[in-house]
């Protein structure tokens, strides 16, 4: 009997027993693709370096030196890979479509395939093994702003020789720096290489990159301090070049946290929803003597045949699904989704958990209920609750638009669920909105401790000589005559870095020092304390303060211009660094030089207005011959190099939005239509038409959607906030951040999407109302 | 007299499991206006069928009906909805109504939709309460569906039913969810409407409720076999009782 009544249930409530599967298969789908990326995210850096083979340590040397062969006798390195580079000084030694590339800054080098120490990806994520004769593969820095497509050719001219090489793709290599301001790479089949490095002018970087695995890096430490062209980089360094990118994972990751959200509230309320559909049927085996439990397995049990079927197939559905999110951000790392059938397969498999788990809940009220309780919640209208809160003859709206607002002030829980899951889908679109435009914003300026400044010139030749010398000041007062010559006056600045040893008792710590030459009336701006007025004061960020145990007062000592120095911490900063110090304005000793820098910054005088800094910019790269300056949010959106890709991920979002909404709107319409048939039919009785039904049903879900965008309006801010500061907490010690606003989009975009999608939704979902027909009244259980 | 309701040739077939159910062959019915015709038949006669289709809120197989001088047959659905809106009225066996509105809200919703209706929304609301008033269930305007008795529920769909003022009102089986008291009110309610001018058009299974009729007709398998004029109630000077035997004996001839 208990299979004939579960047989005949889901052959008669074929629709809403489809329906319920296929939110089952949604949320399936979302909560694996989720967690896949949760989990691809989480520790991907550590797997992605172990898939790379990254070594404990690299050495970078920079012409002659005796460091490998002293390497190769000492016993606790047991692995050594080498690594020779070709350089190309410059962008313009490359032709692409008869023109000289002039689209990256730095020099460009060049890696023999069969030498490469640390595997290499391409884009798809697939191991390249080797590179064809006359192919290329290239790290973004050297395509970005060039429109190159896979198998176009770029001539590589060097010297007397030219070699053209076929355009392969990116490629991804773990320890190489990719973003756009970093060094372009080439990775070339050995014949090229050999050809390339005929030409002496290839050597006159004469790097080797050294690969070390060691279980003793101290002493190869020591080995490289004893060297002045020995660099060393330890695999927990690499880790920083990827913040930016981990940046955008983590965006990822708490979009896919909110779409799981939504999947679960949504399931949640489909499974209450189908529950409440049921209660008739519940009253009368209730009546007729079935026991409590009998009547519970028998909704267990069919709800967990729809919730294993449905979670199979959501879990077939995630795989691209997360494949597609995980691609958008992860472009510099092999985000690796080797663990996703696993992940995908737990997921799946809480996803039934959960479903139980409601449909367990939510048949609990059957314990409760007496037969007759259960008979009148059920299809027969009656209920015990007043529900009614406006009145018809009391109100001024139309007859159809009171209808839907009546119905969804009846059923507030109902219709607050779907506002808190559309109020979701709005905040996933505008939040990415606000972070896309955040991260390309001029207020970001100061988290990279640069002065306020109009124009930044990137020009690598220009910043080597600024940071080499120690006439910087001299230099940026040649500048601003310059400036002042061609009629844009202005002030110069240049913020310089670089990394030392900070002591603190017996506590150590490698911090990035960041000092400010030039001419500037600004200060840094403190989240706590005072910036640093004298040059034995020093303002640390909250990173550094934590790691050497010491606050606002406390003193902390560095060698700095070839002297152990004692500097008093005046204060605490925020920037896009974590142990981080900042030395007060123009305190440079002259023998210490610095090992990079933010750029040159020129803040033109009198406050011009953004026409004019364009035309200033413009006639300052015809002065300096250099096309490498930027505009503050040029600035911004370079050193984040995140900005495109949380555009990308904003579009994606948007599609995914107009997905997820429309199909929740398509499905739950379609369940109110089932549950309201009766109303339908009889108001079709009444002789009232199709249209005005349709136009009720319609109106109900945009009152929602409208709801859920005045929610929306409300959350974004504090919410966008409070998230910008978490996620951007991962790259630097940051706080007070404040997320900029494209009001257009934000407001009047953003909204339409959601808006539009809910209507076109509900109102082609609403035209089943006209297969119910009056005479349906009739024949209403 | 006027006929307000003429149906010629009516047939509706059902295809149920690639079998064909013929529901109503070729019926030829004419209500005249001021009428109060009760329908009454076995069960699966095809009595509701038969209202659903001279009503339009189905549409018949074949034939035509002809309701205040409109072909309803050839009306598109729009224009179908707008007469039953405006020139008809329903009152089902169970007590449909909207959930999330309340009794008066329920009653006066037509008169909102009706484009006829020129009142303001406070004067239709006046005009409801008028109503209920008359029927005796003023004081349950403001409840909820739930809070009122089934007796009074269906008076609330009778009121719903003239609030446009219909030329005519179908009512399938008015009282079969009702007690004996209830069932009396309501059809006193129908009778107080019928001497008003409203023409009724009443399926049912219950004589006491067709003893009341001017008017009934025998359906068996989908056709009329029999019709008995009983002449307007409280003329002639017969009692309620006189006429139930008098319909009780014609039925038994029909095979009741």
């Amino acid at each position: 009997m208990f299979w004939r009544i579960l047989k005949k249930d889901l052959k008669r409530k074929r629709t809403m027993n489809i329906i319920l599967l296929l939110f089952i298969i949604l949320c399936s789908m979302f909560a694996s693709s989720s967690l896949n990326n949760i989990a691809a995210v989480t520790g991907g850096l550590d797997r992605y370096f172990d898939l790379a083979g990254v070594p404990d340590i690299m050495i970078t040397i920079n012409g002659e030196s005796d460091t490998e062969e002293k390497l190769r006798e000492m016993p606790s390195v047991k692995e050594i890979k080498k690594e020779n580079l070709l350089s190309l000084p410059s962008s313009k030694n490359f032709t692409y479509k008869g023109k000289k590339l002039e689209n990256f800054i730095n020099p460009a080098a060049l890696l023999a395939d069969d030498e490469v120490a640390v595997r290499c990806f391409d884009k798809d994520n697939i191991l390249i093994e080797d590179v064809p004769g006359g192919c290329f593969y290239s790290t973004r820095p050297f395509v970005q702003n060039i429109d190159i497509s896979e198998g176009d050719y770029v001539d590589v001219n060097v010297g007397d020789t030219s070699v053209k090489l076929k355009y392969m793709g990116i490629f991804k290599d773990a320890v190489l720096y990719t973003d756009n301001a970093s060094l372009p790479w080439l990775l070339i089949d050995r014949s090229d290489y050999e050809r390339l490095s005929k030409e002496q002018e290839t050597h006159d970087l004469d790097t080797t990159k050294l690969y070390l695995k060691t279980d003793d890096p101290d002493s190869v430490r020591e080995l490289a301090a004893g060297h002045d062209n020995v660099y060393i980089t330890e695999r927990s360094e690499f880790k920083q070049i990827y913040l930016y990118d981990m940046f955008a994972a983590y965006i990822m990751m708490a979009v896919s946290i909110i779409l799981m959200i939504t999947a679960f509230v949504v399931l949640r309320f489909t499974i209450g929803f189908t529950i409440s559909e049921e209660f008739r049927e519940i009253g009368v085996m209730k009546a007729v003597g079935v026991s409590n439990i009998s009547i519970r397995s028998l909704y267990i049990v069919k709800y967990l045949a729809i919730a294993v079927i449905g979670a199979a197939a959501g879990f077939f559905a995630s795989i691209p699904l997360s494949s597609m999110m995980l691609d958008t951000v992860s472009k510099n790392i092999v985000l690796s989704g080797s663990s996703g059938t696993m992940t995908g397969l737990l997921s799946t498999a809480g996803v039934v958990i959960a479903i139980m788990l409601f449909c367990f809940l939510c048949t609990r009220s059957v314990n409760k209920l007496s037969p007759i309780d259960a008979v009148r919640n059920g299809q027969t209208g009656e209920r015990f609750r007043k529900k009614s809160l406006l009145h018809l003859g009391r109100s001024k709206l139309p007859a159809t638009g009171f209808l839907s607002v009546n119905d969804v002030t009846s059923a507030p829980k109902r219709f607050s669920i779907i506002t808190v899951v559309f109020t979701l889908c709005l905040l996933m679109m505008t939040l990415m909105s606000m972070f896309a435009l955040t991260l390309q914003s001029e207020n970001l300026r100061r988290l990279f401790l640069i002065p306020a400044s109009e124009a930044h010139i990137m020009d690598a030749d220009m910043m080597m000589d600024y940071l080499g010398d120690n006439d910087t000041e001299e230099k940026l007062t040649e500048l601003e005559k310059t400036l002042s010559d061609n009629g844009m006056p202005g002030k110069c600045t240049i913020t310089l870095t670089k990394n030392f040893d900070v002591n603190h008792g017996d506590k150590k710590l490698k911090c990035l020092c960041a000092v400010t030459s030039g001419h500037t009336d600004e200060i840094l701006r403190v989240d706590e304390g005072s910036a640093p007025r004298r040059d034995d004061e020093i303002a640390v960020t909250e990173s550094t303060m934590k790691e050497l145990g010491v606050g606002i007062g406390d003193r902390i000592s560095f060698e700095y211009g070839g002297r152990e120095q004692e500097f008093i911490i005046t204060g605490r900063f925020s920037a896009f660094i974590t142990s981080g110090i900042y030395l007060n304005k123009n305190y440079r000793p002259e023998n210490e030089s610095f090992g990079g820098c933010m750029g040159i910054q020129v803040h033109f005088d009198g406050s011009p207005d953004k026409e004019t800094i364009g035309k200033n910019i413009e006639k300052l790269k015809d002065i300096l011959d250099t096309t490498k300056i930027y505009t503050t949010s040029e600035y911004v959106k370079t050193m984040t190099d995140m900005s495109d890709v949380l555009t990308a991920i904003k579009h994606m979002m948007m599609i995914l939005t107009v997905i997820v909404t429309g199909m929740i709107v398509i499905l739950m319409e379609r369940s109110f239509i089932s549950k309201e048939k009766s109303e339908i039919a009889l108001m079709k009785a009444m002789g009232i038409s199709s249209g005005s039904i349709i136009g009720q049903h319609t109106l109900r879900f945009v009152i929602v959607a409208l709801a859920a965008c005045a929610a929306g309006f409300a959350l974004q801010m504090p919410v966008g906030n409070l998230l910008m500061n978490m996620v951007c907490r991962f790259i630097g010690d940051v706080e007070g951040i404040v997320c900029d606003v494209d009001i257009f989009e934000v407001f009047v975009v953003c909204p339409l999407i959601l808006i539009g999608v809910t209507a076109i939704g509900a109102f082609l979902t609403a035209l089943y109302t006209r297969t119910i027909s009056a005479a349906d009244a009739a024949s209403i259980e | 007299m006027n006929a307000v309701l003429q149906a010629k040739g009516l047939c509706k077939t059902y295809i149920v499991n690639k079998r064909q159910n013929n529901v109503l062959k070729n019926v030829d019915l004419t209500v005249d206006e001021g009428e109060m015709l009760a329908i009454m038949g076995p069960s699966g006669s095809g009595k509701s069928t038969l209202l659903y289709c001279v009503s339009g809120m189905d549409r018949a197989t074949s034939g035509n009906v002809v309701f205040n001088g409109r072909d309803t047959t050839k009306l598109r659905e729009r224009e179908l909805a707008r007469l039953r809106l405006e020139e008809m009225g329903f009152i089902f066996q169970q007590m449909y109504m909207m959930k999330n509105l309340s009794v008066l809200d329920n009653i006066i919703l037509p008169a909102v939709k009706s484009k006829k209706n020129k009142e303001s929304r406070r004067q239709t609301e006046e005009r409801g309460r008028a109503l209920m008033h008359r029927l005796g269930i003023a004081d349950v305007g403001g409840n909820d569906i739930n809070e009122v008795s089934g007796g009074q529920l269906q008076r609330a769909c009778i009121c719903r039913s003239m609030i446009n003022s219909p030329k005519m009102i179908f009512a399938d089986e008015p009282t079969g969810a009702l007690n004996r008291a209830s069932s009396d009110e309501v059809m006193n309610e129908l009778l107080s409407l019928n001497r008003d001018g409203t023409t009724v058009m009443c399926v049912t299974h219950d004589p006491k409720v067709a003893a009341k009729c001017s008017r009934v007709l025998y359906l068996v398998d989908g056709g009329i076999v029999g019709e008995k004029d009983m002449g307007h109630y409280e003329e002639g000077g017969r009692t309620l009782r006189d006429r139930e035997r008098e319909l009780n004996n014609w039925l038994m001839e029909q095979g009741w």
